[in-house]
């Protein structure tokens, strides 16, 4: 570890130092429909074949010998534009890129910044633009983030209708999912169906898989980084759709003389509101709905300073007398400074926050008998991320972030027979701190690299208890408390370090082929407690303690990258292998819900995964998409469970194929189709059974875990898109998505359990389980005016 | 909590319009057969009888093979022997309560087995139960038709108050007209007044869910409800949750597969031969009603 500090370290000082006169030349470069900072736009400067791209913020700077440069800017999907610059002096220098979608027939393929993939420092990562998402078929139409990059490699679910995603066989709460820069909880509606992003209000949408930078941390598999819309600041613009489960509307405009402009976005379903008439009196209290309200607004105060401050406010509600609802909300601020030429600061402050509430009374009070449950995670957090561009060679990053959590595991009110008790879980806190350095660095025309480090520093904070548990007997079996020790407010009960340093290297072999190899080590100190096998919403994230260690994560990721016919087609294969430590599994009838002594229900271990990725993807012209293959295990050893060996985790698929094709027949009309295939996730079966008071109970006699599989799944989906000459009024435009999902009417398996015959309970059967067991088809409406 | 979660998922799966399931063919490889102790007996001064069987394969439905030729005894703490004997050799061991019950409240019970060469071992106790106060009853129509029942009767409600002192356990049982509610996920346990030993119920009368539950669905006039509450020990208390656990149906959020651990134990440690099963004794309070349309409450 020490050496590979003092590598880090020393690769700072390899700088080209040379006393030549040097000039800047920086600005924001946005997207000339709607003004919006395009992210991640190539920069390259011909003269000296090297470049930049832009930062989350649109933001470039390049310093260059005294001279005159072309300066050529390339952005997929969009007009390249070739400048020349006469560098005698520090200039300021802004773009506005159209959007080329409306000559798509006409495209010249030449455009030669599409190789971003094979020059870029980046690894294990992918994007899939919103455009792209919205030509993609969906469950009811529902245009849905986390359920495209399920088609990307590596990144699978346990099964349709689950929660969340998996990437490289890691935990749904593995990965850090960021709404503007503050992390979502649970990023599903209504169970796992749908996400709760509204892709109306989604500018760009960034999984980072492996070469985590260093700015990136709390978590220990993957980074998405979900980046909201700025809001148009050009004209006021309606946009919405109405489908079969949402209606979305959207409204953005520019204010205060174009110096800002904001966008507000609303999704509501509306299957109670529809159903509401069938319904009798009863059952017309029964609520059943879900929403979500998005919502940013940016203000350029001057040359220099520009605040952005976006929100999210997302719920689902669902009962009638007896009701749950949970949702999850957030808030970023953030202050964008340019201090200089080189210098650029972000500077986010926000507010994250989950709760659930259930309650027995929703409809009408009961003072007599009623339950009443509530639980949330609270974060909050500053982090400033600082970029200084020294020069072509090397771009900067540093900073910080320091983050406080409140969580509350449950907190319930019972009341029985006028007699009320609280059975409350204490609160728990903590704070996690972290500091960072990183560079970008090109060491010649062949070879670039992205190094750095990362030192988090983590605090289980009182007030609260502290409970030593007795020694365990890796038997799988609950433990028990056998001290506790209180302490007072804000005292530390126990504190984690961790640095994590972060690596990653690009060796080109051409101008169309590369490989790329990195390494990271991740920490990550709360944790989702879910024994299901998709997650719930009822699952409590609690954080590290005394008992619980903060989970690790080393990844070696090793890629070679080729474009094919001047960049019609990328391809790329990687190879990664995780080492995870600290992985948290459950004792036998572990009870995760209200329970005070929860830490003594589980249970640690080891994790590991490996695999290996293809991808081949068109990215341009009329037929495009994607194919992708993965190739992969993962595999946990806890004390206690399948007799202290390596067994299969449950999230386990060694076949995942994706197939994402998009045809443009014209500009009327386009057609799409996805096509998945995965290996059945694994099972563990009863090998006997015994008869006890009538019931065939289950039992297995090698007491060995997921040594089975569930029967491979795979499914169809279609959808035609097809654009209507006028919105709604004669303006604007319109189309109208027809999907069709689960096209061959395929009953995959979400799980296959055993169960007592219901007639005759010492009769036992296997049953398959599928959550979805037709064909769903679905028409939505779409405009813009 | 789990109660909750369980109905949480089930008013979640009836919204799942789309989800089907349907029984399919796995195969497994089976174990090797051992022996299934079902010993639950109680206080009552009437026939007391423990069932000891073999397991099979899982899916083997053929009829399941009783464990003949053991030697049954139980014994309670002040070294009283009560014997058991397989009288039809059928695998039934029985012991007639009706001159000397087990009942000495507040004692430990032990099992002892001996069966093939092997001696099994277990201990109980018998816990104190409270008294049934009443049932009452009031008029109820329910939105659908449901699928047991009546869709407009009466929904009855038991009460019972549990002792001071944390940590008493019961299983209420029901029958309706007789006939007792009887699937596994129709077990109805309580820690204290509540669902599980985090729930600060102490003392209290059973909670509101427990009172109505145990009568299932709605009665009509003339119907009886029996309600019956055995006072169980902690031990069984997790494995009836166990038992209602694995019983369940699969679906998004079934957890995973494990052993119910029993409290038989081979008293040779290092014998390969190990039971499954469960020793428990209960003391038992009941109460029965005849539903009277005059005498229920009208509704709320």
């Amino acid at each position: 570890m020490k050496k590979l500090l003092l590598f880090l370290v020393s690769l700072f000082f390899t700088w080209n130092v040379s006393a030549q006169e040097k000039f800047t030349v920086n600005g924001y470069i946005k997207d000339a429909a709607n003004g919006e900072g395009l992210i991640g736009v190539s920069v390259y400067v011909q003269e000296v074949k090297t470049g930049t791209q832009t930062n989350p913020y649109g933001f470039y700077s390049l310093t260059l010998p005294k001279g005159t440069y072309n300066l050529v800017l390339t952005y997929v999907g969009f007009e390249k534009i070739i400048r020349q610059v006469d560098l005698t002096q520090d200039i300021k220098l802004d773009f506005e890129l159209k959007d080329d979608s409306k000559l798509l027939q006409e495209v010249v393929i030449s455009s030669k910044k599409a190789d971003d993939n094979v020059k870029s420092l980046e690894m294990s990562v992918n994007k899939v633009d919103i455009k792209t998402m919205q030509k993609m078929p969906a469950l009811l139409g529902e245009v849905d983030i986390i359920k495209s990059i399920q088609f990307l490699p590596g990144v699978t679910s346990v099964g349709e209708g689950a929660s969340g995603f998996n990437v490289r066989g890691g935990g749904i709460d593995q990965n850090l999912v960021l709404l503007d820069e503050a992390p979502v909880y649970n990023s599903s509606h209504l169970f796992g169906f749908f996400s709760v992003f509204n892709p109306d209000a989604v500018k760009d949408v960034k999984l980072i898989k492996g070469g985590i930078p260093s700015q990136y941390g709390g978590r220990v598999s993957s980074i998405l980084d979900v980046r909201m819309k700025e809001g148009n600041s050009k004209k006021p613009q309606f946009s919405g759709g109405i489908g079969s489960i949402f209606s979305r509307l959207t409204y953005e405009r520019p204010f205060l003389k174009d110096k800002g402009s904001f966008i507000v976005a609303l999704r509501r379903s509306y299957i109670d509101v529809l159903a509401k008439p069938f319904l009798n009196s009863d059952l017309r209290g029964t609520s059943f709905y879900f929403y979500d309200f998005t919502a940013k607004a940016n203000y350029r105060v001057n040359e220099k300073n520009t605040v952005f401050l976006s929100g999210y406010f997302g719920r689902d509600t669902f009962g009638s007398d007896f009701g749950f609802n949970w949702g999850n909300a957030t808030t970023s601020f953030r202050w964008n400074h340019v201090f200089n030429n080189k210098l650029f600061l972000n500077n986010t402050v926000f507010y994250s926050n989950y709760d659930y509430a259930l309650q027995s009374d929703l409809k009408k009070k009961n003072d007599q008998d009623a339950f009443r449950w509530k639980s949330n995670i609270i974060t909050y957090s500053i982090k400033p991320d600082f970029t200084y561009y020294p020069n072509t060679k090397n771009t900067i990053t540093f900073g910080g972030q320091l983050t406080y959590y409140s969580f509350n595991p449950g907190q319930a009110v019972a009341i029985s027979g006028g007699v009320e008790r609280t059975i409350g879980l204490a609160d728990k806190f903590g704070s996690e701190s972290a500091i960072y350095i990183g560079n970008e660095q090109k060491l010649n025309s062949k070879i670039s690299l992205q190094y750095g480090i990362r030192y988090s520093l983590y605090n289980y904070l009182g007030k609260g208890n502290a409970f030593e548990l007795s020694a365990s007997n890796n038997d799988g079996e609950r433990r028990r408390i056998v001290k506790t020790t209180e302490y007072g407010w804000g005292k530390s009960i126990q504190q984690y370090g961790n640095f994590e340093p972060r690596f990653a290297a690009n060796f080109s072999l051409g101008q169309d082929n590369s490989i790329k190899l990195s390494y990271n080590r991740l920490a990550q100190y709360i944790h989702l407690l879910s024994n299901t096998t998709a997650s719930s919403p009822l699952d409590v994230w609690t954080p590290s303690s005394n008992n619980i260690k903060p989970q690790l994560a080393d990844q070696f990721a090793l890629g070679y990258f080729h474009n094919f016919s001047e960049n019609l087609f990328e391809t790329s294969i990687e190879v990664y292998y995780k080492d995870l430590y600290n992985q948290i599994d459950y004792v036998r009838n572990a009870d995760l819900l209200l329970n005070p002594a929860v830490e003594a229900d589980l249970l640690s271990g080891k994790g590991r995964a490996y695999g290996a990725e293809f991808y081949v993807k068109k990215a341009k012209g009329k037929f495009n998409g994607w194919v992708s293959y993965t190739l992969a295990r993962t595999e946990r050893k806890i004390e206690g469970l399948n007799q202290n060996t390596w067994f299969p985790s449950r999230i386990d698929k060694t076949h995942n194929l994706s197939v994402v094709a998009i045809y443009d027949l014209n500009k009327r009309w386009t057609f799409s189709s996805n096509f998945s295939f995965s290996t059945g996730t694994p099972a563990s079966f009863p090998t006997n059974k015994f008869i006890w008071q009538g019931f065939a109970l289950p039992h297995n006699y090698y007491d060995t875990r997921n040594t089975y599989r569930i029967p491979a799944s795979h499914r169809l989906d279609f959808a035609a898109t097809r654009q209507t000459k006028y919105g709604f009024f004669k303006r604007g435009t319109g189309e109208w998505v027809f999907s069709v999902y689960n096209v061959y009417n395929r009953r995959n398996p979400f799980s296959v359990f055993v169960r007592q015959n219901e007639k005759d309970q010492t009769k036992t059967e296997a049953v398959r389980y599928a959550v979805f067991g037709s064909v769903i088809p679905a028409v939505t409406y779409n405009f813009k005016f | 909590m789990k109660i909750f979660r369980n109905l949480f998922f089930i008013s979640f799966l009836s919204v799942i319009i789309f989800s089907c399931t349907d029984v399919i063919d796995i195969s497994v490889k089976e174990g090797v057969s051992q022996l299934s102790v079902d010993a639950l007996i109680n206080n009552k001064a009437e026939t007391q009888t423990i069932k000891l069987t073999l397991t099979q394969g899982y899916f083997d439905n053929s009829a399941i093979k009783p464990a003949l030729g053991a030697t049954v005894f139980v014994f309670d703490q002040d070294s009283v022997a009560y014997e058991f004997k397989d009288l039809k050799k059928d695998g039934i061991y029985i012991y007639d309560a009706k001159n000397k019950p087990l009942n000495k409240i507040g004692k430990q019970y032990a099992l002892y087995i001996n069966y093939g060469g092997e001696e099994y071992i277990s201990v109980s106790k018998l816990n104190r139960v409270p008294k049934i106060d009443s049932i009452n009853y009031e008029v109820n129509k329910l939105p659908v038709k449901p699928a047991n029942g009546p869709q407009e009767g009466f929904q009855p409600q038991f009460y019972a108050k549990d002792f001071e002192g944390e940590g008493d356990c019961y299983w209420i049982k029901a029958a309706k007209n007789n006939k007792y509610f009887s699937k596994a996920t129709e077990i109805q346990v309580a820690y204290d007044a509540g669902f599980s030993p985090g729930s600060k119920t102490d003392g209290l009368l059973f909670i509101l869910p427990i009172r109505t539950s145990v009568g299932r669905e709605l009665y009509s006039d003339k119907d009886t409800l029996k309600v019956d509450v055995y006072s169980i020990t902690q031990e069984q208390f997790f494995y009836l949750q166990f038992v209602q656990q694995v019983s369940q149906d699969g679906s998004l959020f079934s957890t995973p597969l494990a052993n119910i651990p029993t409290n038989v134990v081979n008293r040779n440690l290092k014998s390969i031969k190990k039971a499954v099963g469960f020793f428990g004794i209960s003391a038992v309070s009941s109460i029965e009603t005849t539903i009277d349309k005059n005498k229920a409450k009208p509704k709320k």
